[in-house]
């Protein structure tokens, strides 16, 4: 089952003569247990793809549905997207946006209490959640404490904490050294497997693509899929 | 999760000595509240405790505080007989400056019937009433005396009897209370140079008109300074009496100005002090003004701050209930705490403050309000800003 599935979606900013397409209309979906890229260089669509796909930005045109619920269809279907965020969307920045007056642990349980779940408990699972991803040793840490390692792995803790059944991750491994972007690539398709999570990461790292189940390029608005068989021309 | 909380406590020096800094601007604003309302209390505590129905002046003059004024000595016994008079005293006030225990003092001299006359101290703190016609005096503490201090004014000595606490003239210079032979002797005393002075003065005169030797002499003593005036009258009417029909009377028939308490309250605080009221009652509005544009520069660098965090949770749906309680609950706490700072600071200053501080706690409650919805105000410029932080600014490196 498509957990994400976008038809004809397009940008477009501006009107008349001064309008500019920064999407093109795209489709594109991701399963279950997904992990997915969007490769593309500054300025290609990437991060428009991904604000629009958040409804962050509603697009211009299209369809979205994420686990079965319409987001977007040529406008918006009246359902409240910020409270669908909190619900259904892990997020992982590429500079991890941690709160920095939060500890390792608080970070987490934030996001676990604006879904609702108790103070007690939510500690209780953001500490589970840490030892899971393997830094709950780091827990009562502040973030400025933390290594860019360290603070991935917490952006992902967050990421996880409400159980979403999509993470869309926003060059998660641009801060971080090959060693430790292995690493936390190797931790997104762990979570993508063991929790069945589809993972929609917008990078332009070509260091990591090989870890990915599907390619997109996004070149000038344009979505291409590379080909399954590993063919494709990366620079 | 309480979001301010936790800030704070990772910045508890920071968010400490912001509140230092405002709440030394908030005890300006207290202090100037009480020098406010202290200037006005001053300026009416003579007349409030001088336990009188009517003041009677000098024919034409707003006095005798606004204005000097001065009737005979024996002008008290003409009002003590208007009908619906039931005590006539004779007062005078003077304000000195003397030397001592080795610095200058500025204090105002009361001179009263001390055998049950109207216009003596209401309440004694330390000490007793002048029992004695001469040479005992009370004082208020403010005149840095003790009991039984010996204080010299003129030729002659005076001892301390009796202490009163607050006791002021307009000025906010304590006051010292004489039997009116004695305040009359100190005002009008002159220095023996003086006295020389003015006799070969008045002989001169004498000789102009053709009249010397005994005859002068003689006639000396017509034309001195004369010391037979005092400033004004107090009276108290009889059981009933018609206070108007008492003051047209006084006025019709004896030719004296005749002011109730209210009316020379109202003389008081519609002239003397209503300029000095309206420049302290400006000057407290703009500070409570820079206080909360202050605030709101703290309040809104705060936030500005914290604007990525705000975009990370406004992009991870948290709603923007914990965006506004995140501000506004530091904006509160750092009203608060800097108003309760505020507050210790200035019951610290209180006592040594070199003027009358005079704090109504109605006074306080509002000045805390203004601040607290101030505070608020304040705030709404961050929140407005916050809420219009798109969530995409968490994204990107």
């Amino acid at each position: 089952m498509a957990i994400l599935d976008i038809r004809g979606v397009s940008q477009t900013f501006g009107t008349g003569e001064t309008a500019v397409q920064a999407l093109k209309p795209t489709t594109l979906s991701a399963q279950r247990g997904e992990l997915l890229a969007l490769l593309g260089p500054s300025g290609s669509g990437k991060s428009t793809l991904l604000l629009a796909i958040s409804l962050i930005q509603a697009p211009t045109t299209g369809r979205i549905e994420i686990d079965g619920q319409v987001l977007h269809d040529d406008g918006p279907t009246g359902v409240d997207i910020r409270a669908f965020r909190r619900r259904n969307i892990g997020f992982i920045f590429q500079q991890h946006n941690l709160i920095p007056f939060l500890t390792a642990l608080e970070n987490v349980a934030l996001m676990l209490e604006i879904n609702g779940v108790g103070g007690r408990e939510a500690s209780r699972r953001a500490a589970e959640l840490l030892d899971y991803l393997e830094i709950g040793h780091r827990a009562r840490s502040l973030p400025a404490r933390l290594s860019g390692g360290e603070q991935q792995r917490v952006a992902i803790g967050r990421a996880l904490a409400n159980e979403p059944a999509l993470i869309l991750a926003d060059e998660p491994t641009a801060a971080l050294d090959t060693a430790r972007g292995m690493k936390a690539m190797a931790l997104l398709r762990k979570i993508a497997r063991e929790r069945g999570t589809a993972v929609v990461t917008v990078t332009h790292d070509h260091r990591m693509i090989d870890g990915f189940d599907t390619v997109y390029h996004l070149d000038d608005g344009v979505l291409t899929r590379e080909p399954d068989d590993g063919t494709a021309k990366r620079p | 999760m309480d979001l301010a909380l936790k800030d704070i406590r990772r910045h508890l020096g920071k968010f400490l000595a912001t509140i230092v800094g405002v709440a030394m601007l908030l005890a300006i604003v207290l202090v100037m509240n009480g020098i406010y309302r202290g200037n006005i209390e001053d300026g009416i505590w003579l007349i409030d405790n001088t336990a009188t129905d009517l003041w009677v002046v000098e024919r034409g003059r707003g006095g005798p505080f606004n204005e000097p004024s001065r009737m005979p000595l024996d002008s008290y016994r003409s009002i003590a007989a208007t009908p619906g008079v039931q005590l006539a005293s004779p007062i005078v006030l003077y304000t000195a400056q003397r030397e001592f225990g080795g610095s200058s003092q500025q204090f105002t001299l009361v001179g009263y019937d001390v055998f049950g006359g109207l216009g003596g101290p209401g309440r004694i703190v330390q000490g007793r009433a002048i029992a004695a016609p001469h040479h005992e005096m009370l004082a208020d503490r403010k005149l840095g005396v003790r009991l039984g201090d010996v204080l010299p004014l003129g030729d002659d000595r005076y001892t301390v009897v009796g202490l009163t606490g607050g006791a002021v003239d307009a000025s906010g210079n304590p006051l010292v209370y004489l039997s009116l032979p004695d305040a009359r002797k100190v005002q009008y005393e002159q220095d023996r140079d003086a006295l020389v002075a003015a006799r070969a003065q008045s002989l001169k005169r004498l000789e102009a008109m053709g009249i010397r030797g005994e005859a002068a002499e003689r006639l000396l003593p017509l034309l001195s300074g004369g010391s037979d005036s005092i400033n004004a009258v107090l009276v108290r009417l009889d059981p009933g009496a018609d206070g108007a029909a008492v003051a047209r009377h006084i006025r019709d028939w004896l030719h004296y100005n005749v002011y109730t308490t209210q009316e020379e309250r109202s003389l008081m605080l519609d002239g003397r002090l209503k300029r000095i009221s309206a420049v302290l009652g400006l000057f407290r509005a703009l500070l409570v003004t820079v206080s909360i544009v202050i605030i709101a520069l703290i309040v809104y660098v705060l936030t500005i701050e914290k604007i990525r965090s705000i975009a990370t949770l406004k992009l991870i749906g948290a709603p923007n209930s914990l965006i506004v309680r995140l501000i506004m609950t530091q904006s509160m706490l750092l009203t608060l705490g800097s108003f309760v700072l505020a507050y210790g600071l200035r019951t610290l200053i209180a006592p040594g403050f070199p003027r009358t501080l005079a704090f109504a706690p109605h006074e306080t409650a509002v000045t805390f309000a203004v601040m607290m919805a101030g505070g608020v105000l304040a705030s709404l410029l961050a929140v407005w800003h916050a809420l219009r932080t798109p969530p995409q600014l968490a994204l990107g490196g």
